[in-house]
């Protein structure tokens, strides 16, 4: 029973994570991500190299990545175990993404972007979520 | 039914996710012309030379009078820039503008603003000063166009003023004069009036551009774009 409500949990940050995905990339299709601003500046994180990968913006690649999580935590909700093992290599991947994209932002680019570590903090509480939910 | 139910909720998930992007990234419309605006009544007055005359392009602060403004100020499309020299997509923008400026000659008037993005722009203020001091000496065109070409050079300078008084004298400034402007009053008032007027008009970053007193969206600062906005504000104004 506490199994479901930590899948259910790890579902709705994954839906969290996924509209800060859509947003992320939104900005970064409409251009808003390279207009110098008061608050940011020329947002220097979206519109450096590493926002893109293979001409993909990688703000859709985590946007199917938390669609991916969320698939699975919500299988994993009504029961199926294929899902729920699988949720934890997933969000292992993704942690340590988010990983290297705050060691990129940090030593490489040299500016935060705010929905970007948003994004990260999503993926810790993720991660969390799914490794107390295998211990039990 | 219980069975189906987690997949219907990943579709649905799916198809609101897929919805919510195409909204938001459909192309915004370029804005149509505000009808009853008076805002874009060319002034019978304007047609003077004095720059003054003009109405301001958009309602809001007035800006540092009189504007840097190419162009007729009774043009059917009247476009107000607020740049930073030192910001990438302006440099980027720049070109774009100038293209504008040659196709449509007398149909267009060109404004534009120092809106320097000061502390994330480091030198953003002494550019705006540099040809804030050129226009003193009714060169401010020459050096906005040789700031915004060679961005690339001085952007990563420690120090950029000798590299803007190389540029002063590249386009045949009094140096000595253009030194002592550089750091009057008159140059600093004019940058916080242009700022002023952008803030009271909801500029949060640069470039944004005005046609008429309608912001036209970011993305649609592509020439093709503009071009299409620009024909379609001279346009309207034709059958006025």
């Amino acid at each position: 029973m506490r199994r479901t409500w930590l899948y259910g949990t790890a579902a709705l940050l994954a839906l969290l994570g996924l509209a800060d995905a859509i947003y992320l990339t939104v900005e970064h299709v409409t251009g808003q991500s390279v207009r110098c601003t008061i608050i940011t500046g020329c947002s220097e994180v979206l519109s450096s190299s590493y926002a893109v990968v293979a001409g993909v913006p990688l703000a859709l690649i985590g946007g199917a990545g938390y669609f991916g999580a969320f698939s699975l935590a919500t299988l994993a909700v009504f029961g199926y175990r294929f899902a729920a093992t699988l949720l934890m290599p997933l969000t292992v991947a993704m942690f340590l993404v988010s990983l290297w994209l705050i060691y990129l932002q940090a030593f490489v680019i040299h500016a935060f972007c705010q929905f970007c570590l948003f994004s990260a903090l999503i993926t810790l509480l993720l991660l969390v979520v799914t490794l107390v939910s295998r211990r039990l | 039914m219980k069975r189906l139910l987690p997949f219907i909720i990943i579709l649905a998930v799916l198809g609101i996710a897929l919805v919510s992007a195409w909204y938001f990234t459909r192309t915004i419309p370029a804005p149509t012309t505000a009808s009853g605006s008076q805002s874009q009544q060319p002034s019978s007055r304007g047609s003077q030379a004095t720059q003054t005359a003009a109405e301001p392009v958009a309602k809001g602060a007035p800006g540092a009078e009189p504007a840097h403004v190419l162009g007729p100020a009774n043009a059917p499309a009247r476009l107000e820039e607020f740049g930073d020299f030192e910001c990438p997509p302006c440099g980027l923008f720049h070109p774009i503008l100038v293209e504008m400026h040659k196709e449509f000659g007398d149909k267009l008037q060109i404004t534009f603003r120092e809106y320097p993005l000061v502390p994330t722009h480091q030198h953003a203020l002494a550019a705006a000063s540099a040809a804030e001091a050129a226009g003193m000496q009714g060169k401010f065109w020459e050096m906005h166009d040789l700031l915004y070409d060679r961005q690339k050079d001085w952007k990563t300078q420690f120090d950029v003023r000798p590299v803007f008084e190389g540029y002063a004298k590249e386009i045949g400034l009094d140096v000595e004069r253009y030194k002592r402007d550089l750091i009057s009053d008159y140059v600093a008032k004019r940058i916080t009036l242009d700022g002023s007027r952008g803030h009271s008009l909801g500029v949060t970053g640069t470039p944004t551009v005005f046609l008429n007193g309608v912001e036209v969206p970011f993305q649609s600062l592509q020439a093709d774009q503009l071009r299409v906005v620009i024909q379609r504000e001279i346009d309207s104004a034709g059958k006025r």
